[in-house]
């Protein structure tokens, strides 16, 4: 995670970037995400990262609520694109634990935005946790994908899976067992290495699309 | 119309009560009063339900702010309303993205009655929406995404799902 180096016109494109599709750095509220950000940066972002300065002149307006945003202060190498690290000078506790405390920080009763959040933020950590092996090895790992029903166009389910992309993962050959009804599920295999992809991104991608994916398991799981 | 007053109430926290009927062949909605023949036409009802709530900042705070909202209270009425056609689609999310690139709401900071109306009005254009045209009007698409999330907003309406990774332009 990280930024690169957020003081270098490369660590900016990498926000811009990062923004172009949110509002905020995390989740849907300002937060001390933000906060954290926004004082890495020493200067507004030029004119052309036009995503960044949006950002930027948006938690501007926010300067003196800063210190009630919910949330908590993290290492900049903790927000950010899942690929890119955080290499700026003036990194303050890198020392940090990977363990926060997520239950006990805020003393003000928790509004919804809060509880959003802290929420969001458990999923952050569950799979940060789930990734993080002793050794750097890679899985084999079968997933099974389930349809709504025996109308689900499977072409496009397979289509939409095999359109993940993500460092550490490649995508194997594939198969559709019938289970019952005419209905089919998609067994695709798929390579990851361990500390890149986890099970839990990989649930959440492809139970995103919604319209074709009732739910996904992992039939099997061989360390290679 | 009348559903979206419906969604608008309990978003404010209104207790429901107010009698709503339609009228004409564009059915304008109408808020039933204890006097007189009514209040007629979806933006005059939701200011006016945004201030029995007494969340008049909805409305804006600076004069500026007030009459972006306005601005896009009208357009909602005036170009998204009763546009079918795909070119007045293409328009209107033209526009839009053009106005959020360097926003995140409508109004700029402040969350308004412009961003829920518009989100109401257009959610059955983004529905449609394929994963290129998302793509392509993408600060709609981050305001849409925002928007749908905030607490109280999207109530039954169906989720609009946005991929994080971007399959057109090039991604991290």
């Amino acid at each position: 995670m990280g930024f690169g180096d957020l003081k270098s016109a490369a660590g900016l494109r990498v926000l811009n970037d990062f923004l172009a599709d949110k509002s905020y750095i995390e989740g849907y509220v300002p937060s001390q995400a933000d906060i954290a950000v926004f004082e890495a940066i020493a200067a507004p972002p030029p004119a052309d990262l036009f995503h960044a300065l949006r950002w930027y002149n948006h938690i501007k307006s926010y300067e003196k609520q800063k210190a009630s945003l919910p949330g908590v202060k993290k290492p900049l190498a903790k927000y950010g694109p899942a690929d890119v690290e955080d290499t700026t000078g003036a990194a303050t506790d890198s020392k940090d634990d990977d363990d926060i405390d997520l239950f006990g920080s805020d003393d003000e009763e928790e509004s919804e935005e809060a509880k959003k959040l802290r929420e969001e933020r458990l999923a952050q950590y569950e799979s940060k946790k789930s990734k993080k092996p002793a050794v750097v090895a890679k899985s084999s790992l079968l997933l099974d994908v389930k349809p709504w029903d025996d109308e689900t166009d499977m072409a496009k389910l397979e289509e939409c899976v095999r359109s993940i992309q993500a460092d550490g993962l490649v995508w194997g050959s594939s198969k559709l067992v019938p289970v019952g009804y005419g209905i089919k599920k998609l067994q695709i295999q798929c390579v990851v290495e361990d500390d890149k992809v986890g099970t839990d991104m990989l649930e959440e991608r492809i139970t995103a699309f919604e319209d074709y994916v009732q739910s996904m398991d992992v039939a099997a799981f061989n360390k290679i | 119309g009348v559903e979206e007053l419906a969604l608008l109430e309990q978003l404010l926290g209104l207790p429901r009560g107010n009698k709503y009927g339609v009228q004409g062949e564009r059915k304008v909605p109408v808020l039933q009063t204890n006097n007189g023949p009514g209040l007629k036409g979806l933006m005059t009802i939701a200011a006016h339900l945004v201030k029995q709530a007494k969340k008049e900042q909805l409305l804006g705070s600076t004069a500026e702010e007030k009459a972006v909202v306005q601005q896009w209270l009208e357009y909602r009425v005036t170009r998204v309303d009763g546009s079918s056609s795909k070119e007045d689609t293409r328009v209107i999310l033209q526009d839009l993205n053009v106005h959020l690139e360097d926003k995140v709401y409508l109004a700029g900071n402040i969350f308004t009655l412009a961003d829920i109306l518009m989100y109401y009005g257009l959610h059955r254009v983004m529905v449609e929406l394929t994963v290129q045209e998302k793509e392509k009007y993408l600060n709609v698409s981050r305001w849409f995404n925002h928007i749908q999330h905030y607490p109280g907003v999207r109530q039954h309406l169906s989720n609009v799902v946005f991929i994080k990774n971007r399959l057109y332009t090039n991604a991290h």
